[in-house]
This record gives C-alpha cells, structure tokens and sequence, in this order.
C-alpha cells in the first residue's frame, strides 16, 4: 500500500470509536478504525445499561436495528442492612415507549453492530490489530504504528479505552490513583424470558434498573448492580480500587456474598452463569481526565475518563457516544480549514461543553468526592433501613410518632444530626 | 455378496478391528474378512477370528501403503461388503477417505465404538465432535458402511484354536504415482505414558525448559512419569511428542492426573479424561481445567510445587 | 507460474459452545466463528510457497452466505483471491460432501496445480476432505505433511508425512494435493495493512445452481451429545496444612501409596 493518509485513524472500536468513524464516514471522509479484540466489543465490559439520547441524536430510531434487549421501564435503589433492606421504586410507562429512554444490551452484540454500521457509512475497520505507537512529528501526532506497520492521518482519536495507551504515549495522561478507579465485575445469570418478566414485574419485553448500596459493598465505596436482558440477567458490583485495596478484599468473594444475600438470591434462583468478566472503571471524573486534545490528536471515551457515576445513575456508553460525535465534528471542521494543530482542534471542548458531555462533568464535579463518604455505604443504609422496619413493625410496643421514631434512630445510629443535615444538604447540591 | 471387511497397517492392528468384526460378523450372520499384507499373517488372523484372508500383493520399496486404495476398492466392488473396518493409522485414515470417495459411501472416521441394529443391518457408530466435546452418533446409509478405528480402542482378539478359514491371494497390482524417497523410524521413548499409573503434566504456566524439574520431582516423590499438553512439546519442544497428550496426543487413564500450570482445554482434556482423579495446579481460578478438576489449588505452581513435594514427603515417609 | 489452492473452513470457536446439564444438548446460540486453526497453517504454507517461487494463491471454502466475513480474514493472511461456494444449504455438511461441491467448483473450470488443504477441521475432525476432493478430481494426493519442497523444473513436490512410525518422504508429480499438519510452519498474524488490504482483493462467488449437480450425505447424524464428565470440584487453599488435607484426600483415594 502507498503511503496513503487518511484523515482520521480511530484507535478503539467501541462506543466512542464506532460512533467518531461512523460520523466521519457519513460526513465523506475517509478514517480508519482499528481495534485491539478480534472483534469490536470483545474487551468491552460494561454494567448494563445505556441511555438512549447520545445514539439517538446520530441515529434516531436506533432500536429498530440495533440489537437492544429490553427497554427500562422500571428504576429501583435498595439499601442494603443484613435481613432488611429499603427500596425506592420509580416505574415510568413513557421510558419503555418511543423514544425509548434506555436499554439494556450485550456489548458484544451491540458494538460489532454500531462498528459494522460504521463500516457500511464507508469506514475501513481493521479488527485483531494493537496500536503500539503514536507517529510524531516534532509535537505533532501524524499516525500510528502497528507492529511493522505505519499509517498516516490528519488526525489520531484515541478511544482505547480506561488506561489510554495513546494518551499516555503522546504525554496527556495523568497517572492516576487507585482510588480514583473502581473494578466492575459483571455476572451474566441465564434466566428464561418470562421468568425474569415475572419476577420483575415487567410487561412484555420491558426491562428493570436496580442499584444496590450498603451490605453489597461490604462499607466500601461502590454498590450492586442488576439489570434485566431479554433472557438474562447482569449482576455486579463496581467497587473503589483504592478502598479494595485498603481493605485487602478479593473481588469475587464479595460478589458471591451479594449473589447469596437474602435480598439477591430470589431474583437470580435457577438462573445459570453464563459469563463472568471484569473491567476498571474511571471514577474521578474531571479530576483524572488527561489533556483531551493538541496537535493531531483527540481523546474520547473512557480513554477521556469520560464515565459519570452519581450513585443512583451510572453513565458512560452515552458519554463515549456523544464525545466521539463531538471528535468526529472536531475533525471535520479542522479538515475544512485544514488545521489540525491544537488551536485547530480546540473546537472539540467547545463542543463538548456544548453537549452533555462536559457540561454534565462539570456540573457533578463534586460528585466524585461526596460519594467517597463513608456513611453512605455503611451508616445510612443501616439508618434507612431500621427506621423503616421501625415504621411497619407492629408488635404491641409504645406508640411513637414519625418525628420522635427519626431522632431516636439518628441518635442510635451514632450519627449526629449536624452531620446528617450536612450531608444531606451537600448530597443534594452535588448529587 | 456381504461381509465384514477388515483393513489395517499392522498385525497388531487387525487383530484389534477381528475382535470388533467377530460379533459383528455373528450380529449380521455374515462372514468375516481380512486383508493381510503378508501371507505370514494369514493363519493367525484366521485362529483370531476371520472367516477369510485376503493376502495382497508386496510393495515394491518406493511404493506408498496407499498404493492399495485401487486393489482395496476393486475388492469391495466384488465382495460388495456391509461393513468395511480401517485401522486409522495416518495411512489408514487416508486410505478409508479415498476409498470411501471412490465407492461413493459414507465413511465415519475416529468411529470409538458402534451398536449393532440386527434388524437393519445397520451400525450406530459414534465419534467425537469439537475436540471432545460432544459424541456425536451417526448411520450410514450407503454401503458398504465404513468405519476407520484407532488403535487401541479394541482390545487384540482372543486366540480360538482350531478356527478354520479360507486363504486367497488378491492379484491386482498396487499402484500410485507416488514414489517413497526415504523412511525414517521415529525414535521411541523410553517410557509409555500410557501405562504410567501417575502423571505430572507440564502446562503453558511452566516458564522456561529448566522448570520442568519441578514437575520431574513431584513425580519422583509418587513414583510416576512427566507429560505434557500439546504446546509443551510440538511448539516449545521441552519434552518428547510421545508424552503429550490430548486428543491427537496420547490417550490416558492413570489413576492420578496433576496438571501443573495446565489451562485444561478440551483438545487437552479430551485425553485425560478417563484418569480416576484429577488435580489441577494454576494460577487462574478461571481456568477451565478446575471444571474437569476433582482436586483444585488456585495458586503459582513455583509456590505451591516445592510445598507439594514436601509434604507429600512427609506423608510418604520419603 | 505455480497456481495453489488453499481450502479453508469457517468452523464454530468450540470455546463458546456450552452444554446443557440436563439434557447434554449443545448450546450454539451466542457462538462466534474462526478459521479452523489447522486451515491457518494450509494457508501459510501457500503464502511461504508464493514467497519462495513467486506462486499464485487463492483460498477457497464451502459455506453458507452467512459466513462471508470468512473471507475478509482469509484474505488477510496473504492470498490474492478468494472463491466462496456458498449456498444456504451448506451448513453441516460432512466431507463426502464438501469434497464433492470443491470437486464440482474447481473441475474445469479453476486452474490449479497443487492444493493445500489442513489435516483436519477443528470441529469435526473427520480428516476426510483433503483426501476425498483428491479422488474426485484424480489427482495424487499425500497427507499428513510436515515439510514440503517444490521442485520447480521437475514439477514435482517433495513431501515429508509425520506418520505413526516415523517420517516418509515422497515425491509426488503435479497436480497433486497435500493436507499440512500444525507444525508445518507458524501462521503469520496478519497486520494492519494486510487486515486493510483484505478488503480490496476479489472474491468470486460460486452458487449451487452453477455447480448443477445436488449433493447428498451418506452418513446421517442420529443424535449428538455433550460430553460430562462428574467431577468432585473440590478446591483447598495453597498453604502445607490445606495440602496436607488434599494429600490425606489423595491417600484415601488409594491413587498414592
């Protein structure tokens, strides 16, 4: 092959990747998307769940084509203390309709797909391929190197993932701590399609949303999982690294304590393992995302620490699709000028600001560090829940009212009042 | 004209497939034949079960065993046999797919054993499908219906004395265009894996030639012998290829199997699987050989091996 | 010039295959595909030959139309066309007739002078093509090989088989076809402009009503299933007292003395 250059290489053929090749190759241009696994979506791992909006605005309609599993009709968070447990449930009949608000899907099924519509819009992909350099010239990035190989772009988007590669050889990345990453592991529990219906109490094809916090972390900072496929379920926990490692825990003992807890095992009883995976997760938000662009380069995705975990939502498929459009525009306009310096490629922030992306970071930018509070994984949970067993017990004890029934909860629970009102306020200005 | 036919490479070989031809001839009420590739054989084949010998023609030395596949078909063609057993050495296996070919009939290779429909005058063969995972049973429903066995799948047949059976030279010439240069005999090893009652296997999770020592004393220590899986010995040629095993390795059935750094996939597991007990060693708890495995320890084999050793000394008072 | 077909099978990675406990049936639903392992060394070799003599290669395969992201990989590891028989009827067929629908495809009508074949396919493992699509075309055949010479002025090939009881030379004239076993050589991992480059070279698509002939099987598959094994899953931890339960477990098995 002649030393041709395309005007895009995007190293990374997930979410992110697929969606910034995809925008490319409608937009006429010609882009190369290379991916590590021997097929797009194959080291990819995620909880369970996306929000439809990013892909929608790209392609409206998706679910029609793609291979979604079952819409989310149903919200849920539990709190987790030993025999008891709260649950907060939130069903919206109008998210399980058009325009869907999210899905449950298989990573593996979904992103060869959106890598194959990638293609279709006229993208090269190259699948079983390592990027193991950045070509430079001077300070400027002018390709890739894999294995023997070079090729040559106007523009290299890294989006390989959590633990860039590329953003750490062009010098962008931070080193990060291990606090600022969680693990992730994921179970998927084979169940029959009217079984899991059943057991949720969902109609049809709908689909459930539950989070878990307290007993399912053993009081460190994370919390459970589970959402519902088509004829499986995801089940998993995201645990702080730094907090794993303090604690001196093994991962998949704690995930067989949550599959045994009294509240769990009912809902996945019968079900079968079909697989197991694990995958870090960026926690930190804006505090550990690397130098986004310079010349000749735009990181998106993970490998942009792009993933927003507020407790009660978990978003990161939506964040990797929405930047990869956004780098994708970016190298568009740079190719009109024709200027891929840093300055010609700074648009990618403005439109990352623009969209949801860096906007909703910076808006829970706090978020990060409130959740690092212990109480929320160990005290509150506890509070919650004995207050409400509290409130349904009847047994012939004294009466008290609600006011009385809170306090003396607080007071037991070693919790001061400050403290909780503290809390309470922060968490509800930054959550 | 019917028939049970039987062709194999060695001696020892047909007297495998006469002892899974006697019952079949005797199911099917028919005769059992066998070629021979010397008149020296043919009275034995006769007191070890055949009802007829058909002695073919010497090779010359440049001339292949395949050379056969013309002479073998035109037999068939005049014996019109039911049910035609080749020993599936490498010759072997190719001479059945060609013949098979040129008789236009079904041929079920790696056939480890069948049931006879007597009604039907039909075999129910079974072979192995990926790798060992699965035992797939098929019919054929042309004839004659041909089968190529392994050796050592049936035991040799039991002398009858007495047995009496007709000997009958084939004339037809072999041939093929391909001409032997050389034949070089493959240097055997000292030790049968086969036979060994304990075996260490040696796993991709060894790291370099020298380690393989550890795995040697943990097999001095319970007095067995060292094998491998696949990889150890064709691609890093640590140990000699007739100690690896697997399913196109050796077939095992020790009473203890200990996969040292072993991963356990099925081309592997496929020849362990008949050990009384299995102990696996290996680092990853995700190792598929844990799910073949009736003893497990999750851990470095450079760590656990030495620890191994000794208490088994202990125990053993060694 | 010397023309070299390399056959090839688009098989199921049996890693993915699950078995159901209860009724040992397979579970091929969420299956992905390969090329078959033994295939990779046939096509190697092909390419090794075209390095040494400057040999034409093209990759052929039998399967359905649903397969055809075979050829993007094939094509990946060097040669220079492909040819895809397909038809939505070749799924499981056994090698009486695969041999029968290369036979068909290539018969007159697709030059070649030597074929390369694997020694098998990783899923069925009947080892039966390579010698059964010989027969067909009447052609000579050597399987089992583990090197191989061309010799150029003599049109011949030299071919060392690994057999039972040790290594047989042959020579073999030409148009001849050979099977390769594993270590024949070590399949080259295509790069990233060989993975580029795949998606330029021609494919010529042969459909069944071109073969005008129907291919029927003479084995039928009366059932399959998975293999178990019970097994006691025991696990001990890696500290001497844990071992010392394991070797009393051992003693008691009566498998050490």
């Amino acid at each position: 092959m002649a030393e041709e250059k395309f005007t895009a290489i995007v190293v990374g053929a997930g979410p992110a990747g697929s969606t910034a090749a995809y925008v490319l190759a409608k937009g006429g241009h010609d882009v190369v998307l290379v991916e590590r696994g021997t097929a797009p979506g194959s080291k990819n791992m995620y909880g369970g769940r996306m929000y439809s909006h990013a892909l929608s605005r790209i392609m409206p309609g998706f679910w029609e084509e793609a291979p979604v599993e079952r819409p989310i009709a149903q919200e849920s968070i539990t709190f987790l203390n030993g025999g008891q447990s709260v649950s907060i449930n939130c069903r919206n009949m109008s998210w399980a309709a058009d325009p869907y608000h999210s899905f449950t899907l298989l990573r593996a099924e979904f992103d060869a797909w959106l890598a194959s519509k990638a293609e279709e819009a006229g993208a090269l992909l190259a699948c079983g391929i390592r990027v193991d350099e950045l070509l430079m010239d001077g300070g400027k990035v002018i390709g890739i190197r894999a294995g023997e190989d070079e090729m040559l772009a106007d523009v290299v988007v890294a989006a390989d993932g959590v633990n860039s590669l590329l953003a750490q050889k062009a010098g962008w990345a931070k080193m990060f701590a291990p606090n600022q990453v969680a693990t992730g592991v994921k179970q998927i529990i084979e169940l029959p399609a009217e079984t899991i219906s059943q057991r949720f109490q969902l109609e049809g094809n709908n689909g459930a949303a539950l989070l878990f916090v307290g007993d399912c972390s053993n009081g460190m900072q994370g919390g459970g999982f589970l959402y519902t496929n088509k004829s499986s379920i995801s089940l998993g926990l995201v645990i702080n690294v730094g907090e794993l490692q303090r604690c001196q825990v093994k991962l998949c003992d704690i995930m067989e304590d949550f599959k045994s807890n009294p509240h769990i095992a009912p809902l996945i009883e019968g079900g079968e393992v079909a697989e197991y995976s694990a995958h870090l997760v960026p926690e930190a938000g804006l505090a550990m995302t690397p130098q986004l662009y310079g010349d000749g380069m735009l990181v998106a995705g993970d490998a942009a620490g792009f993933v927003l975990n507020l407790g009660y939502t978990v978003r990161g498929m939506d964040f990797a699709i929405a930047s990869g459009e956004a780098a994708a525009r970016t190298v568009i306009e740079a190719k009109a000028r024709n200027d891929f310096s840093r300055r010609g490629l700074s648009r990618y922030v403005d439109l990352l600001n623009q969209s949801f992306v860096l906007r909703d970071l910076e808006a829970y930018r706090k978020a990060p560090e409130f959740l690092e509070n212990e109480r929320m994984f160990k005290a509150y949970p506890k509070l919650v829940t004995e207050l409400a067993s509290k409130l349904f017990t009847v047994d012939g004890a004294p009466p008290v009212h609600l006011m009385k029934m809170v306090l003396d909860r607080i007071k037991q629970s070693s919790i001061s009042l400050i403290q909780l009102a503290r809390d309470g306020w922060k968490g509800a200005r930054n959550l | 004209m019917a028939g049970i036919l039987v062709f194999a490479e060695t001696r020892e070989h047909t007297l495998e497939l006469l002892n899974a031809g006697v019952n079949l001839a005797r199911d099917l009420g028919t005769k059992l034949v066998s070629f021979a590739l010397s008149n020296e054989f043919a009275r034995e084949y006769i007191s070890h079960g055949a009802d007829e010998v058909l002695v073919l023609q010497p090779l010359a030395q440049d001339q292949p065993l395949e050379s056969y596949v013309p002479v073998l078909a035109q037999v068939v063609r005049e014996e019109d046999p039911d049910v035609f057993l080749v020993g599936a050495t490498q010759r072997g296996k190719e001479i059945g797919a060609r013949l098979a070919s040129q008789l236009n009939t079904g041929l079920c290779s790696g056939c480890i054993g069948f049931e006879v429909d007597k009604e039907k005058n039909l075999l129910r063969m079974e072979r192995l499908l990926f790798c060992g995972l699965a035992v797939q049973k098929v019919i054929c429903t042309t004839r004659p219906q041909m089968a190529a066995i392994s050796p050592r799948v049936f035991d040799p047949a039991p002398l009858v004395e007495g047995r009496e059976g007709k000997v009958r030279e084939i004339s037809a010439m072999p041939f093929s265009p391909v001409t032997v240069i050389s034949r070089t005999a493959r240097a055997h090893e000292a030790v049968d894996i086969t036979e060994a009652k304990i075996i260490v296997c040696v796993g991709r999770g060894f790291e370099k030639k020298e380690d393989v020592k550890l795995a040697r004393d943990l097999a001095d220590v319970l007095g067995g012998e060292v094998g491998c899986s696949r990889p150890i010995a064709e691609e890093l040629r640590w140990l000699p290829e007739d100690v690896y095993m697997g399913i196109s390795g050796k077939k095992v059935k020790p009473d203890l199997y200990i996969g040292v750094g072993v991963s356990g996939q099925i081309q592997h597991v496929t020849g362990i699987r008949d050990s009384k007990i299995i102990f696996a060693i290996n680092r990853d708890e995700s190792a598929p050989i844990f799910e073949a495995a009736d003893y497990g320890i999750v851990g470095d084999l450079y760590q656990v091996v030495p620890i191994l050793i000794e208490e088994l000394k202990k125990a053993l008072n060694k | 010039m010397l023309k070299i077909l390399t056959c090839f099978k688009w098989v199921v990675d049996e890693a993915d295959i699950r078995i159901d406990a209860g009724s040992r049936r397979l579970i091929l639903d969420r299956v992905s595909y390969k090329i078959n392992p033994y295939d990779r060394n046939g096509v190697e070799e092909a390419m090794h030959l075209q390095e040494l003599h400057g040999a034409a290669v093209a990759a052929v395969t039998v399967a359905p139309p649903t397969a055809k992201s075979c050829l993007k990989d094939v094509l990946s590891r060097g040669p220079d066309k492909a040819y895809f028989i397909n038809d939505p009827s070749f799924t499981d067929l056994e090698p009486s007739q695969t041999g029968a629908v290369l036979a068909a495809a290539i018969h007159g009508d697709i030059e070649f002078d030597l074929i390369i074949c694997g020694e098998g396919s990783s899923d069925l493992y009947t080892q039966q093509v390579g010698p059964v699509l010989a027969e067909k075309l009447g052609i000579s055949c050597a399987t089992y090989v583990n090197k191989l010479t061309y010799i150029e002025n003599e049109n011949r090939i030299v071919a060392e088989r690994k057999l039972d009881d040790g290594i047989e030379a042959v020579s073999i004239p030409l148009p001849a076809l050979i099977t390769v076993l594993p270590d024949i050589n070590t399949p080259r991992i295509p790069s990233l402009k060989q993975v580029l480059g795949a998606a330029k070279k021609p494919v010529e698509n042969i459909t069944l009503d071109k073969l005008g002939q129907s291919f029927d099987p003479c084995l039928q598959t009366i059932g399959v299933l998975g293999s178990t094994m019970e097994r006691r899953h025991l696990k001990f931890g890696a500290q001497p007292e844990e071992i010392g339960s394991l070797i009393s477990a051992l003693l008691k098995d009566g498998v050490i003395a």
